[in-house]
């Protein structure tokens, strides 16, 4: 029998799941190898089916979101979040840093609004994660690779790895040598190709924060390079703004402009 | 004695769209009594991240509004702060810009015809499905899609939130050898574009005309896509300035999404509206295929869009093709250096779903101001429910739910809603009300209670009912009766002794929180186990237990204030935020209900 396979999605783009869609002919080949139970976006709704790999989407945003959430967990044999909002809660979990500004429900109040958008977590905060695929968007190179390993019956392989290596095995020109562009490199989880360096620009973190990377001594480096503690603090809070240690860093030079 | 039969369905209904929502359909003697498409529009706090943020971080941040169109939201951005800089974009510089956004129209497009729309016309309900009766034709769109991903990709690095766009031009501009292969792929792919045409043309359409006012760009000599004035067919001819003159945004009680009316009334935007504005702008090519298909454009029949979308990717193919094999005319332009002067700009381009209007303004420090985002979506969610009323009256409202879903499904797939970032699956809720009588609407007049201490940090809330006492938003709602302020340190006992009757209860209370968890709206009952919730513990959970006993049966409605840790006797002042949240979810709840 194929392993079943369904794509939740939570509050986000929908980016990430396009990824499977963006995949052409494998699209249809990935198909063939398992059975895709639950996939809204490609006309496929089983919400509640029993699969044996689960990928989730986006960020928990209602207590109706953490409750569909436990369900899926309960369903779900092996649970893979994809992309920044699943795994660290995203570009919206800016709003969580925002705590004086008297804004969106300002505007938007309305009772659907104040439930929904109140606190925005990733889905580790709510249930178990088997495995995580950081990306702002993930690749479908990265998709693939998990449900090939998954499908061989062994771990998938956690990539530890800083973009700064993949960069320098490209032979890319370093930005912040060369230009003196602030850029995350050393600091940010490889898998996106290095694609920014590689373009003349600086790492803006998609990908989130790599183990053990130093995110202070990088943010000295960036005031050394004339930015204001401001434009530090936001180039650390931005994609992945509640991960450590960027969360941190980012806080703490926020701190020094007061 | 009158029978009152109601059938209520809650399927997760529509599938291949972009994101989720929910559909409302009351059917009252034989026709539609209510419908209201409800749809999550969380661009809108994207704007606010934007606030103090620099410039050159925009691009970044809006294209993850969405992840199927992000190049329309650089491209509008770019665009509006370019107005800011003061910075003009040279001819080779629009010309790249167009290219790249071809890649998202072939990439968006394909994506809907194959994988979202066409297993509507072929009775299947997924493109797995469809690529067991229709291979060849699912592997040309899926190739076709490949191509509108390369394309971005040229010049972006990747499909999906790209990075290669910046304000004053590129990152990376690609250079002629990387062009010329990528124009051979498209070249050869030319002819399968023209063969989707056809095989769009072919496919079994409902017939359905009516009548709506098209809204697109318009541009001196092409088709438009990055840029034009705005025009329709009812004799608007404006420059994007001009937008929120003729457009107004406004709030509807059924859904968080602004709805845009023009001039008062729905309009339509995306593929349909801009052919049926700029068929004259076609490509040689292009025009002969459409004039091959013996349809008639200008067209009235939604239904065309799939069609518009597939000659839109012959056209965005031709373009692009043309355009790649065009060498550039000298250097690429300087950008503009940071800081931007404090200023105002305006940018529309047309996302593949139709116009996309940014406005942006910075401050002295040259950051990020303000910043107002109109999304296609917002823009036809009336049209579409104009649409749907007509629409399912057509074709029969005695038709079973089935029927009546599937078709209300096709119809608003037609827009191609692109609704990101949504949290809930769009559901049918279908009522069939057979009650002779007129339906009351609810107008129970809405009572809040302010439960807390007298003095100390649990006296948050009767103190916030003392401001609202205050306020002079709130006066006319006060006057009139529709709203009834009252403040109890024992909310248990006094919501017991209120007239059980004829009012909507709702307790305000405080919780232990951060100040950023911002108000809650909770629905509270003896399932939901809300003990720890409150600060002053006895209260929310006896309601909840006591539910049954309560004024109004059903769920005990609960607005939640975070009350942040204090010392014993602190009072900590009112947060201007959860206020202002607070005031305006009661104007909200008040202008719905009828003034006495």
């Amino acid at each position: 029998m194929k392993p079943s396979v369904a794509v939740h999605k939570f509050s986000s783009c929908d980016g990430c799941q396009l990824a499977f869609l963006n995949l052409g002919e494998d699209l249809l080949a990935l198909a063939e190898l398992v059975d895709i139970r639950h996939f809204v976006e490609a006309g496929l709704a089983d919400e509640d089916a029993q699969v044996d790999i689960a990928f989730v989407e986006g960020s928990v945003s209602t207590s109706e979101d953490a409750a569909r959430l436990q369900r899926i967990r309960a369903n779900s044999g092996y649970l893979v979040t994809i992309g920044a909002c699943a795994t660290a809660g995203g570009l919206q979990a800016l709003r969580n840093l925002h705590d004086t500004q008297a804004w969106t429900a300002a505007i938007y109040a309305s009772p659907q609004y104040i439930d929904s958008l109140d606190q925005v977590t990733p889905i580790r905060d709510v249930v178990k994660v088997d495995l995580e695929l950081w990306g702002c968007p993930v690749s479908g190179r990265q998709l693939v690779a998990a449900v090939q390993q998954l499908l061989f019956g062994v771990a998938p392989l956690a990539q530890q790895d800083k973009l700064c290596l993949d960069c320098k095995r490209g032979g890319n020109v370093c930005v912040v040598v060369t230009r003196g562009e602030p850029c995350l490199g050393p600091v940010t989880h490889t898998g996106c190709g290095a694609l920014c360096p590689k373009f003349g620009r600086a790492c803006y973190g998609c990908y989130g924060p790599a183990p053990d990377g130093n995110t202070e001594a990088l943010a000295e480096c960036f005031a050394g390079l004339g930015l204001a503690a401001d434009a530090v603090a936001r180039r650390f809070g931005l994609i992945t703004s509640t991960a450590e240690p960027f969360a941190t860093t980012s806080a703490r030079w926020r701190e020094k402009t007061k | 004695m009158s029978e009152r039969r109601e059938i209520r369905i809650t399927v997760p209904a529509l599938t291949r769209v972009e994101g989720e929502g929910a559909l409302d359909l009351t059917i009252k003697d034989g026709r539609i009594a209510d419908l209201k498409l409800s749809i999550y529009e969380p661009p809108r706090y994207f704007e606010k991240f934007l606030e103090g943020r620099e410039p050159a971080e925009v691009p970044d941040i809006v294209a993850r509004i969405c992840g199927i169109c992000p190049v329309a939201y650089q491209m509008s951005a770019v665009q509006a702060l370019e107005q800011i800089a003061g910075f003009t974009p040279s001819e080779d510089l629009k010309k790249l810009r167009r290219i790249m956004y071809c890649g998202e129209w072939i990439q968006s497009h394909a994506l809907h015809i194959h994988l979202l729309a066409a297993p509507d016309f072929l009775g299947c309900n997924s493109v797995t499905e469809l690529a067991q009766t229709h291979a060849a034709e699912v592997r040309r769109g899926l190739l076709l899609q490949s191509l509108g991903n390369e394309l971005i990709a040229l010049f972006g690095g990747r499909s999906v939130h790209p990075v290669g766009m910046k304000i004053g031009g590129f990152h990376r501009v690609p250079p002629m050898t990387e062009r010329a292969a990528l124009q051979a792929k498209i070249e050869a792919a030319l002819p399968d574009a023209a063969e989707l045409v056809r095989w769009c043309a072919s496919l079994p359409m409902p017939d359905d005309d009516q009548a709506f006012v098209s809204v697109s760009l318009r541009h001196p000599s092409d088709y438009p896509i990055t840029e034009g004035r705005l025009v329709s067919d009812a004799g608007l001819d404006i420059a994007i300035t001009d937008f929120p003159q003729h457009f107004a945004e406004h709030h509807v009680p059924h859904s968080t999404a602004l709805h845009a009316l023009l001039h008062g009334e729905p309009y339509l935007v995306g593929p349909l509206a801009r052919l049926n504005l700029n068929l004259d702008r076609l490509p040689a090519t292009t025009r002969a295929l459409l004039d091959e298909t013996g349809i008639d454009f200008p067209s009235r029949n939604m239904f065309h869009s799939l069609l518009a979308r597939a000659l839109e990717i012959h056209l965005a193919l031709t373009e692009a093709a043309r355009l790649l094999a065009l060498p550039d005319s000298g250097p690429a332009q300087p950008a503009p250096e940071p800081p931007l002067p404090a200023s105002t700009g305006f940018g529309c381009s047309e996302a593949p779903r139709g116009i996309l209007w940014h406005r942006y303004d910075t401050d002295a420090q040259g950051l990020i101001a303000k910043a107002v985002i109109v999304p296609p979506t917002s823009q036809n969610q009336p049209r579409i429910e104009q649409d749907l009323r007509l629409s399912l009256e057509h074709l029969g409202l005695e038709r079973d739910a089935d029927s009546l879903r599937l078709h209300a499904e096709t119809v608003i797939r037609n827009y191609d809603p692109c609704i990101s970032c949504a949290t809930h699956f769009l559901d049918l809720n279908l009522v069939r009300d057979d009650t002779p009588a007129t339906r009351q609407p609810e107008c129970r007049p809405l009572r809040l209670l302010g439960a807390g201490s007298a003095v100390g940090p649990d006296s948050l809330a009767p103190r916030l009912i003392s401001a609202l006492r205050a306020d002079p938003e709130l006066q006319p709602y006060l006057a009139d009766g529709r709203l009834e302020l009252l403040a109890s340190i024992q909310p248990l006992r006094d919501a017991l002794n209120l007239p059980r009757d004829g009012y909507r209860l709702v307790v305000l209370d405080s919780l232990m929180a951060a100040p950023t968890d911002g108000l809650r709206h909770l629905h509270l009952n003896a399932a939901t186990q809300p003990a720890g919730w409150s600060s002053h513990q006895l209260s929310l959970g006896d309601l909840a237990a006591l539910q049954p006993l309560l004024p109004a049966a059903g769920d005990i409605e609960v607005l939640a204030v975070p009350l942040p840790r204090s010392a014993p006797d602190d009072e900590p002042p009112v947060n201007e935020r959860h206020y202002l949240q607070l005031q305006r979810w009661l104007l909200t709840q008040l202008d719905a209900l009828p003034s006495p």
